[in-house]
């Protein structure tokens, strides 16, 4: 099973902007009931496409600057970046079926 | 797992009181995953001990105490789950876990991830419904 990474604001520009593959960035806070039911989608996402996907996750209440710098709202809010662009964002708990065809037009 | 603070026993127990009541209100269900429920209680019942009210847990907010002297939008039960009987946080749900879409209007987020969810009792809840247009037209 795959994992999702934890990445700080500190580690946003190395882990996410800079990263040579694409990245689904995760916003997510402890105590936000849709997180915890997305998770293991995402773990799971992570798992299916191994090296061609990097996964990792946000946590806003320690990270509250790329929170803001990316104008979250709502949580949980999926980010997908390539090239160190913001390629594409969904909101809330989006099915696992939506969230691969949406990475997958930004994977080719 | 974050390092935040529990929330205390009161607010626990407060919140857990107001949910119970709101949930029978409003005719909606408790999400079938426990573990959704409860985090959200929790958040809401962390900021009644930081800030004296249940400000909504799965937003994020640059200064919360602005976000409360903004607005009481936020505050459970907000002002979506008041007009539209919408609960992101997935707190007050149909049986299935799936939030009530039906009301939300064209274009909402919550449309276009759920589809149109249809209200199992529709006349229980909505009680700010006739703030709708309000509502939008400030959104």
């Amino acid at each position: 099973m795959g994992q999702t990474q934890a990445v700080t604001d500190s580690e946003f520009e190395a882990e996410v902007l800079n990263s040579d593959k694409p990245v689904l960035v995760d916003f997510w806070a402890e105590w936000c009931g849709p997180c915890k039911a997305i998770a293991p989608t995402l773990d799971e996402l992570a798992a299916d496409y191994g090296d061609r996907l990097k996964v990792v996750k946000v946590d806003i209440d320690e990270n509250q600057e790329m929170a803001q710098q990316f104008g979250i709202r709502s949580i949980p809010q999926l980010l997908v970046f390539k090239d160190g662009n913001e390629v594409d964002r969904m909101v809330g708990v989006v099915p696992k079926k939506q969230l691969s065809e949406k990475i997958d037009t930004h994977l080719s | 797992m974050s390092d935040q603070q529990l929330p205390s026993e009161k607010s626990m127990a407060k919140m857990n009181k107001y949910v119970e009541k709101y949930l029978e209100k409003t005719g909606t269900s408790r999400h079938p995953n426990e573990e959704v429920t409860e985090s959200v209680i929790k958040g809401l019942a962390h900021h009644v001990d930081e800030l004296g009210r249940p400000l909504c847990p799965c937003n994020f907010y640059p200064d919360k105490k602005e976000e409360l002297e903004r607005s009481r939008e936020w505050v459970c039960a907000c002002d979506e789950m008041k007009i539209y009987k919408y609960c992101h946080c997935l707190l007050f749900v149909r049986d299935d876990g799936l939030p009530i879409t039906e009301y939300l209007p064209e274009g909402h987020e919550g449309k276009q991830i759920y589809g149109v969810v249809e209200d199992p009792t529709p006349e229980n809840g909505r009680e700010l419904r006739h703030k709708s247009d309000e509502y939008e037209a400030s959104h």
